[in-house]
């Protein structure tokens, strides 16, 4: 196994090398540069000439990704043409935030799917599977800007249980243990509406698995042995419905950095999905390219972990 | 079968969530007049423009006695992080800037016509004859941290901008115009030659060449200072990271900066050095607050000044008791441009090529300019918070709009009659005109893509065009992104005939720049003897005559108006919801409350709610 893991990290080498060129080319195909922004009666053409050529903007494509990757070896990923700022503490900062929003909304997405899809697998066709069925639509059928500001409305400015934007409020000393509860209670709410809006797909999982299961060999053998229902679900018919569960952890996990463009504009939180739509918008090259990478190097990297959390739970699979 | 059942009732359902939502919003149903704040206008806030009905208050009064300090809560609206770089220098985002106003570094202050006036820490002598200026400091100013101001802060963002390793956009024809200031950006001088220190409170800079700018902060002047003792011995190319610009900068203003979150909120505290008095407000919150939650913000009292409010909003906002709307015109006009030539990159000058053009006839350029019903757009889709523009001047520069200027208003018959006389008939009974020669006439026109709303504009437009017989098609079939759409329009990308553009004018209204014979931005492709010398004439040595200016505007007006290479469209206003606690304050250019925030009081502990 650990072997396979080892060569699983050097194929990503190859994989990740082609990302990048075709990302670095796509983003040059893209009108405009980081300066066209500039444009106003106040700016004057041929200083934005210098800036650009000062750039190196006007190099063919394959000698500015020479320079960049010979950069982004020595862990240099340069200046973010928007912010004036190192490429990698941008992406850290925002990073941070975005993780623990996403991390707070994992957990409270579980907390409400997995309950849901077993109660619905397990009293199949009852009034309660019915109502967790239309809930699981509805929220899945809900565009999540809708839902945010919904919520942003009523418990934010009618009920004013929560705080309504921002990561932190500015009042509190940073290290205190005031700002980090701060900052919990602004993650709330939008996590919250994050998790109530994802959670279809694992609610119809284990709610199909749990039916599926119902009627496996297994389980008719552990009932004719003798073992109460109740125990049966909890050990035998749970855990084997898990599985394609289990199987997503691994994306589940480094998707904790992708961040909502959604979620983030709604309640004003700095984050990696702004990030990444701005950087876009503005032609911020070395921080479009950064996150790019980034975003590849964790889906290989789920796609790896999930393999392995599967050949953990399930004996059955060998990653070979 | 069964699922599609469901799917149906879960829309239907989230459906009925959104109704919910809106019902129970913040919009009242809107009456038909969209003003009925009582427009007791101070003196200049009338805007200029004719057939306009909505004007807003410029400023607010809301009596009541004053709490003892109390802080000032401001919503930046806005749906990103913002930058900050707290510097004059090197800052590039207008976001910032509306931050730095609070602690501002300004050296000067401006009149209503923006001149420099000399209220300010510094005053400005012009010596017109030797191409000089005298810019002297106040002797009694101090940065926020108690250090004194000297006149070596007023010469270091010189050698900021000039320095090699800048990487501002200000290091441009306007700072060359500085004596020594291409040597020292080459780096064969130590200092900017043309920077003169005559004692510790004044400095002589000497210019290849004066204008009128120099006046409104052009010709290389620069207006603020920067705190050499905090920021003198980092390195230009380290400045943009360093703590001094990002996390504590000292400052002028009547603020100063306490605490930062990036990207979200910064607070300021008075500035107790602050050299017009100790400012009455204990401090100011800014906080960015997302567009989409801004107006149930303002209803719930959160904030007492609302910057960057987004005037298509205004049905919002616009019955809430808690707040004054105060609104002032923009520095801003939106044009139709028709592509009349080329730029040759070689000799950098724009080449016109009246006849080799699609739109080289005047009369199809005028005929197009009364086709379109902006007078309607601005009424139903922007709320009468845009008007119908007749000049290239916002009419905010009394001094130099002329406000007797026609300019195209909606008049379908004179376009139709203005085509028929220029011999653009249907000969093939199409439905569309058919150029002179009988050839097809399709127009390719450029627009930028914004909102959804932009969609519904532009095709308004297209149909008026259709209306007189003119077959308007958009460029690439759509309206084109931001980017893409000025680097087709910079190339002069043969399928575009006609674009539409809109320029902030800042406070320099002076069309060089923009309609020069050697301007890149002169996107029209036009130029000729006659606008040459007006545009070179307005920025001429004469031109310190005032009226001698004023005269060569007005002559710049009429003559982009009969030519019509620009036909300008609309005008627009900006407005700031402020809320009723807020104690005397002015929206008003002329007496606007950035320069007297010291003065700025509170009459109640919170913001009032509706």
């Amino acid at each position: 196994m650990w072997k396979t893991i080892v060569r699983r990290f050097l194929i990503m080498i190859p994989q990740l090398f082609v990302l990048s060129v075709i990302i670095f080319v796509l983003a040059k195909f893209m009108p405009g540069d980081p300066f066209t922004g500039l444009i106003s009666p106040q700016t004057d053409p041929a200083r934005i000439a210098e800036l650009t050529e000062k750039a190196g903007l006007n190099d063919p494509w394959h000698i500015q990704y020479m320079r960049w990757i010979g950069n982004a070896f020595q862990g240099d990923l340069g200046l973010s043409y928007t912010y004036k700022r190192d490429v990698a503490d941008l992406i850290g900062e925002r990073a941070l935030n975005t993780f623990w929003l996403s991390l707070l909304s994992v957990f409270i997405l579980y907390l409400i799917a997995i309950p849901l899809g077993i109660l619905a697998g397990r009293y199949q066709n009852s009034r309660l599977d019915k109502t967790i069925v239309l809930y699981s639509f509805v929220t899945y059928a809900i565009p999540t800007f809708v839902l945010g500001l919904i919520f942003l409305f009523l418990f934010g400015y009618k009920l004013e249980w929560f705080p309504t934007s921002g990561s932190v409020d500015i009042k509190y000393e940073a290290g205190t243990l005031r700002y980090y509860w701060d900052k919990f209670y602004h993650i709330l709410l939008p996590s919250f509406t994050y998790a109530v809006l994802g959670t279809t797909g694992i609610i119809q999982y284990l709610r199909s698995e749990i039916i599926d299961a119902k009627t496996m060999d297994y389980v008719r053998t552990a009932r004719s042995k003798g073992i109460p229902m109740r125990k049966v679900y909890s050990k035998h018919i749970f855990r084997n419905s898990l599985l394609p569960i289990a199987a997503f952890l691994g994306f589940t996990i480094t998707g904790l950095l992708g961040g909502s463009i959604f979620v983030e504009t709604i309640f004003g939180y700095p984050g990696m999905g702004q990030l990444f739509v701005s950087s876009i918008s503005s032609r911020d090259y070395s921080v479009i390219t950064a996150l790019v990478m980034l975003f590849g190097f964790l889906a290989l990297l789920g796609s790896l972990l999930s393999d392995i959390i599967m050949s953990i739970v399930d004996p059955r699979i060998r990653i070979e | 079968m069964k699922k599609t059942k469901w799917s149906l009732v879960a829309l239907l359902l989230s459906v009925l969530l959104v109704l919910a939502a809106c019902s129970g919003g913040d919009e009242e149903p809107t009456t038909e007049e969209p003003e009925e704040t009582s427009t007791e206008d101070t003196t200049d806030g009338e805007p200029a423009g004719e057939d306009s009905g909505s004007l807003f208050e410029v400023a607010v009064t809301n009596e009541g006695e004053a709490i003892e300090g109390g802080t000032l809560q401001v919503a930046m609206v806005k749906d990103e992080p913002f930058q900050g770089i707290f510097n004059w220098e090197l800052y590039e985002d207008g976001y910032d800037a509306d931050l730095m106003e609070w602690m501002t570094n300004s050296l000067f202050e401006v009149d209503e016509n923006f001149m420099i006036t000399d209220e300010g820490i510094a005053t400005l002598e012009v010596d017109q004859e030797n191409n000089k200026a005298t810019v002297k400091i106040r002797e009694d100013v101090k940065w926020s941290d108690g250090e004194p101001l000297t006149i070596e802060d007023v010469i270091l963002p010189y050698h900021i901008i000039g320095h090699k390793d800048y990487t501002g956009v200000r290091y441009d024809t306007a700072f060359q115009n500085i004596i020594g200031a291409e040597e020292y950006h080459a780096g064969t001088a130590e200092t900017i030659s043309g920077l003169k220190q005559i004692d510790d409170y004044t400095l002589e800079i000497s210019f290849k060449q004066l204008s009128p700018s120099i006046f409104y902060g052009g010709d290389g002047l620069w207006t603020y200072a920067a705190p050499a003792h905090q920021i003198a011995d980092i390195p230009v190319g380290e400045l943009v990271e360093s703590d001094a610009v990002r996390k504590n900068p000292v400052s002028l203003g009547a603020f100063k900066i306490d605490k930062i979150v990036p990207g979200e909120s910064v607070s300021f505290v008075k500035n107790e050095n602050y050299w017009k008095g100790v400012p009455k407000l204990d401090g100011v919150v800014v906080k960015v607050v997302p567009s989409s939650s801004i107006s149930v913000a303002i209803e719930s009292g959160d904030y007492d000044i609302v910057q960057s409010f987004n005037a298509t909003k205004m049905p919002e906002i616009e019955n809430l008791e808690n707040i004054s709307i105060l609104g002032r015109p923009e520095l801003y006009y939106s044009y139709l441009g028709f592509k009349l030539g080329k730029f040759d990159t070689v000799e950098n000058k724009v080449v016109t090529d009246m006849e080799g053009s699609k739109m080289g006839n005047q009369q199809l350029r005028q005929a197009m300019g009364y086709a379109l019903d902006i007078e309607q757009v601005s009424e139903v889709f922007y709320n009468n918070l845009r008007e119908r523009a007749n000049s290239l001047i916002p009419p905010v520069f009394e001094a130099f709009y002329d406000e007797e200027l026609a300019g195209y208003t909606y008049d379908p018959e004179k376009a139709m009659a203005l085509l028929d006389e220029a011999g653009y008939e249907d000969v093939d009974g199409d439905g569309f005109r058919e150029d002179p020669n009988g050839e097809p006439l399709e127009i390719k026109l450029a627009s930028m893509s914004s909102d959804a709303t932009q969609e519904e504009i532009i095709a308004f437009y297209l149909q008026n065009w259709a209306d007189v017989g003119l077959n308007v098609t958009l460029t690439t079939g759509r309206l084109i992104e931001f980017n893409a759409f000025y680097d087709m329009v910079e190339a002069d990308d043969p399928e575009i005939d006609i674009y539409m553009g809109a320029w902030g004018t800042g406070t320099n209204p002076s069309p060089s720049g923009l309609y020069g014979e050697a301007d890149p931005f002169n996107y029209s492709r036009y130029t000729s003897e006659e606008l040459e010398t007006t545009v070179r004439a307005i920025d001429s040595p004469e031109a310190f005559d005032t009226e001698y200016r004023a005269d060569q505007f007005k002559a710049f007006q009429q003559h982009i108006e009969e030519v019509a290479n620009i036909i300008p469209m609309q005008f627009r206003y900006e407005i700031m919801p402020v809320n009723k606690r807020v104690k005397n304050f002015s929206f008003d250019y002329a007496d606007e409350y950035t320069s007297h925030l010291h003065e700025l009081e509170l009459v109640a502990e919170e913001p009032v709610a509706n």
